[in-house]
């Protein structure tokens, strides 16, 4: 460097040349906006008729903030079906996940074109919400907790073998050479130096789809698939919201149970 | 080295399984026990194959094209709803998301925040459209997209606070020295910082609302999900086909739309091409309200890294 650069001051650096893209976005947005909000195109959002029609809500809400303990004896047999379902569905949906995981990542499919098949299936059983699935299978086996825990299944095969296949993909190449140089096969490879690696993980994601599992039940009763949500649809049909308010607490305390149980579990696991 | 032959080292012994053996021996028992005693009749099972193929062929083969129209509509509303809803949980989500994070807020206000937005989303948006907003807005649209708007602001706001609080404080000092009033900091040096990550993530809650938005209409709250209910209820599977296959396309489509926005957002314009999964779908689970964060917030990562 010379000392007659350091002499003048540094100059100002040019600004970047304003891009066209910021502009453009916000005009997308401003027009995607009118045009949902609408009444003519959209579905005609009115924020000053809902401030009026707040109080309309108030009883209702009132109810449910009241729930009715008594009801507890009633909610049993329902809340015994939804922990029947989500554990059914867990152990499925995860037994099924896990060859289905090994396959549909890099580091343990057998080639590509299994990768592709794999992945392709799964991406398109994610892409339908779990109430849909739900809904077909209430239509083909009638109502009842089967179906629910048919749509459960796909739901939970769905995440696990996404969530557990990028955690594969992610682990230590070292075992997996060790394992190699040893002589094992593809699947003494997997069993005994991927498995390992991912089993903390497993454990940990399929407690994770079982607490969905107890949250989803609240939904799936409202398409006649079984479960808690049955009876909440019953009682919301009733107008019992008091009721209706004591499910929902319950419900919350059942999932929070769920989830300091799967803490300590996984604590002890890794 | 002498002559005689140096003993081999024990082989250390295994350690007990005997907790091990006795989780999985529970895990067993439990699940027999839910066999056992579920009320389903597993012997229904033996027919599905052949129900659901027959189903697929009443469904898709075709379906029902005259329907296109109607089911079509509907799911432009659905659209709608997802992208109101997503609007009203952001603008709610992001000044609460500022008050949540621990390092711009003070520690009480932060965790009453955070109390809040788990209560929040700890409600479905279906259970949230049943019992408070279709008593306020009536049957329609206008009641799934206030339910989707208010579920959002508990996951936004969650996830706003978790980026906020994991900026280079840097920024932060230099505006101070400068003598910035508080909101001066904040415009200066915490918005562009966090701005990216929090549009991206509201790009990414729209995926997400729009598959609650096309099943909202089950309760009566608006979109395709009351069509897709109707049809399937008076088994008119042509036209239930035609609605599915509306809403795979719409959303796969949107996801792609979506996606791609916000990975221009995240990486901006020298965007390489990644090839391989970082391309794909981004995992569309909801992140679980957790009462106790710890956990919630470890999922949410796994969550948001997949998108």
């Amino acid at each position: 460097m010379t000392s007659a650069s350091l002499a003048r001051p540094a100059e100002r650096p040019r600004k970047p040349p304003r891009s066209l893209l910021g502009p453009a976005g916000i005009a997308a947005f401003l027009l995607i906006t009118y045009w949902a909000v609408s009444s003519e195109f959209g579905i005609g959002l009115d924020l000053g008729a809902i401030v009026k029609d707040l109080d309309r809500g108030q009883v209702i809400l009132a109810d449910v903030l009241r729930p009715d303990f008594g009801f507890f004896e009633r909610t049993i047999p329902a809340m015994l079906e939804t922990i029947q379902m989500a554990i059914i569905a867990t152990a499925i949906g995860c037994g099924i996940a896990l060859p289905a995981a090994f396959l549909a990542s890099r580091v343990t499919a057998p080639n590509a074109f299994v990768l592709r098949v794999d992945r392709g299936v799964l991406n398109v059983i994610r892409a339908l919400p779990d109430l849909l699935y739900a809904m077909i299978f209430v239509a083909a086996l009638s109502i009842g907790p089967l179906a629910g825990i048919m749509a459960l299944i796909l739901f939970n095969l769905g995440v696990i073998a996404k969530l557990l296949s990028e955690t594969i993909d992610g682990v230590d190449t070292g075992p997996i050479e060790a394992a190699r140089a040893a002589g094992a096969a593809r699947v003494q490879t997997i069993r005994t130096a991927v498995y390992p690696q991912v089993l903390p993980n497993y454990v940990a994601f399929s407690l994770y789809v079982l607490e969905l599992n107890i949250r989803a039940s609240t939904v799936l009763g409202l398409v006649g698939a079984g479960g808690i949500g049955r009876l909440l649809n019953l009682q919301i049909g009733f107008g019992n919201y008091d009721n209706v308010g004591f499910i929902i607490l319950e419900l919350f305390l059942l999932v929070f149970a769920i989830e300091l149980l799967s803490i300590s579990l996984r604590r002890r696991l890794v | 080295m002498t002559a005689s032959v140096i003993p081999l080292p024990r082989r250390p012994e295994a350690p007990s399984r005997t907790k091990r053996n006795l989780t999985v021996l529970a895990t067993l028992a439990l699940l027999v026990w839910a066999l056992l005693s579920v009320d389903a009749e597993l012997d229904r099972l033996v027919d599905l194959p052949a129900r659901l193929a027959s189903m697929f062929d009443r469904m898709f083969l075709p379906p029902d094209w005259d329907y296109f129209g109607t089911a079509a509509a509907a799911m432009v509303a659905s659209i709608q709803m997802a992208w109101i809803g997503t609007l009203i949980g952001a603008v709610i989500s992001l000044p609460l998301g500022f008050f949540g994070a621990r390092n711009v807020s003070s520690g009480p206000v932060s965790n009453m925040v955070r109390l809040f937005l788990n209560a929040v989303r700890a409600f479905p948006e279906l259970v949230l459209a049943v019992v408070v907003f279709v008593p306020i807005a009536g049957l329609g649209p206008v009641a799934g997209t206030l339910a989707i708007g208010v579920h959002s602001v508990g996951t936004l706001g969650k996830l706003t606070a978790e980026a906020v609080e994991g900026i280079d404080p840097g920024p932060v000092e230099a505006a101070r020295a400068t003598g910035a009033r508080p909101l001066q900091v904040q415009r200066w040096g915490v918005i562009p910082q966090v701005l990216p990550e929090v549009v991206a993530f509201w790009l990414y809650r729209f995926e997400i609302n729009l598959r609650a938005a096309a099943v909202l209409g089950i309760v009566g709250a608006g979109g395709i999900g009351q069509i897709l209910s109707n049809t399937l209820e008076y088994r008119r599977f042509d036209k239930a086909g035609m609605a599915i296959l509306i809403i795979i396309v719409a959303t796969i489509l949107i996801d792609y739309i979506s996606g791609t926005v916000r990975r221009r957002i995240i990486e901006g314009s020298g965007a390489r091409r990644i090839q391989g999964d970082v391309l794909e779908q981004p995992e569309l689970v909801e992140v679980p309200a957790s009462p106790l964060s710890e956990r919630g917030r470890a999922m949410a990562r796994v969550d948001t890294d997949v998108g």
